[in-house]
């Protein structure tokens, strides 16, 4: 248990470090909140204030959390193939489970500022103060949240060390993601195949949860939603688990951990 | 003697798809067929040209890779099914100057990769010293490696094969793109870890530095084992006329006569 919690705590570390170095990050992190947030602003300041926390101040920070969990750590596993540290890591007998953890726990440390950051801006530009109706369940959302970006995270880490083109099939995620679970409008809207794919994504049930929290919200419906994310959770942990040695196996029929 | 690599009948073919809507497969066959092994103790040199077969071999032996066929045990272990029992008494060096981390120092670097090998923190500290003496980096084991030179890198690379104290080292290539002061170093620290027991197989290029190393050397042609002796033998056999023989004579013997067979 030690050498795990070792192992992921100097991943995250170096985690921390290298993606603190890498300018697109610092974008990610720090420019892009500002941004979507002065975009989302523009689209929500006619509408109700609620609804421009609930999808334009939320929506920010959703799509800096993502931006910085996800995209960055599959993006990860691509920078270590082409420094040539992938092969050593994945090798290792501390465990590759363990080593993609502590990356995707590194970025989510850091993608917390991202949402500091959509907050701040959104008093500056609204010029309201963002009150949070329910400070206990919001903040049980968030950890529900963050708990659902790193289990999609993982998963998708990992199915895409399969690929030598983890680069295109990260950027094919990132936008329809943002728009299929709802991030910055409700998937009421959505045509009706597209509701229910978006219904089988935890991050949809997270997304909900979390506009749950800001809202003044009846404490059944909450608990039916995260019954639900939670039961996703544990599928999609189940079926990468399943996964995981299958994937371990391609991956050396195939030979994927390099650049060719 | 005990054998700590043995390789029958190895094929490894990799199968890359082209095309976007009649997706066309392509087969290659990088190691077709060898057998060798290797002594616990020894130095052994693969040696061949450029597309030869000898890294996919490596990778097969190091667990990266899974043979199509044939059979690969280490430490009497099968690398496809056993490799977790394989990796903790292992590690490999590939030449060049990938394979560390530019941002971080090497001590930073071995304290990391200390970690992912489980090595307990009572003895890590000392490892890591002990390590950085031997490459010869203790000056400047807290500076970042991106300001490091590339016999700088291949030393720390060394450090951080041996950070596990491996029974059998791998490395491929060790001492490429590396000036004769920086190769000969390598080479130095090469026959300290045959003194100190560990098994080393290697591949290169440059043939004077097998000669100097190897106890036993396999040349490969095209993904078959050309020929596999001691390279005194090899020399006697291919190596020329008239009492100048050179190893290097013996691999282009070698190379030639099995492309003329071909």
């Amino acid at each position: 248990m030690m050498d795990i919690i070792r192992i992921l705590s100097t991943t995250a570390k170096l985690q921390i470090k290298q993606s603190l170095a890498r300018p697109m990050f610092q974008f990610c992190l720090l420019v892009n909140p500002i941004a979507n947030m002065i975009f989302l602003y523009e689209l929500y300041f006619n509408r109700d204030f609620q609804d421009f926390i609930s999808y334009g101040v939320l929506g920010s920070c959703l799509m800096g959390i993502w931006s910085c969990i996800c995209f960055s750590s599959i993006g990860d596993i691509n920078r270590e193939r082409h420094s040539g540290t992938l092969p050593f890591i994945y090798v290792a007998p501390g465990g590759f489970g363990i080593i993609i953890m502590g990356k995707i726990l590194g970025n989510m440390i850091l993608s917390i500022v991202t949402f500091a950051i959509s907050f701040v801006t959104a008093t500056i530009l609204s010029g309201k103060m963002i009150v949070i109706e329910n400070i206990a369940m919001f903040a049980l959302s968030f950890v529900m949240m963050i708990l659902c970006f790193v289990v999609v995270s993982i998963c998708f880490s990992y199915i895409l060390m399969l690929s030598r083109k983890t680069e295109l099939y990260m950027n094919l995620l990132e936008i329809p993601m943002i728009f299929i679970c709802g991030f910055t409008f409700p998937i009421e809207i959505l045509p009706s195949l597209l509701k229910v794919i978006s219904n089988c994504i935890p991050i949809t049930w997270a997304v909900k949860i979390l506009r749950m929290g800001v809202v003044e919200t009846n404490l059944q419906e909450y608990l039916f939603h995260v019954v639900i994310l939670l039961t996703q959770l544990f599928i999609l942990v189940g079926i990468t688990l399943v996964l995981y040695q299958r994937i371990n196996k391609e991956i050396r029929i195939k030979g994927t951990l390099e650049v060719r | 003697m005990e054998k700590v690599i043995e390789v029958q009948g190895l094929k490894r073919e990799y199968i890359t798809k082209t095309g976007w809507f009649r997706r066309k497969q392509k087969k290659v066959t990088a190691v077709n067929g060898i057998d060798f092994s290797v002594e616990r103790g020894e130095i052994f040199g693969l040696l061949g040209e450029n597309g030869a077969g000898k890294t996919t071999t490596i990778k097969i032996l190091i667990t990266l890779l899974a043979p199509t066929e044939g059979s690969c045990k280490v430490l009497g272990m099968d690398t496809y099914q056993e490799a977790k029992k394989i990796r903790p008494k292992i590690n490999f060096i590939f030449g060049g100057e990938q394979g560390v981390y530019r941002r971080l120092s090497a001590r930073d670097n071995l304290k990391y990769f200390a970690g992912l090998y489980k090595l307990s923190m009572a003895d890590v500290e000392q490892r890591i010293e002990d390590l950085l003496e031997l490459v010869d980096l203790q000056q400047d084991s807290d500076r970042k490696v991106e300001t490091y030179s590339k016999g700088m890198i291949q030393r720390l690379q060394i450090a951080r094969g041996l950070i596990n104290d491996p029974e059998i080292i791998f490395m491929d290539e060790p001492t490429i793109g590396l000036d004769p002061l920086g190769a000969t170093m390598l080479r130095d620290i090469i026959k300290k870890m045959k003194q100190n027991g560990k098994t080393i197989l290697l591949t290169t290029h440059y043939l004077q530095e097998a000669d100097e190393l190897c106890d036993h050397i396999g040349i490969m042609n095209k993904g078959k084992m050309a020929a596999m002796d001691t390279p005194e033998n090899i020399k006697n056999k291919y190596g020329g006329k008239n009492g100048n023989y050179s190893l290097e004579q013996a691999f282009i013997t070698l190379i030639s006569d099995k492309e003329k067979e071909q």
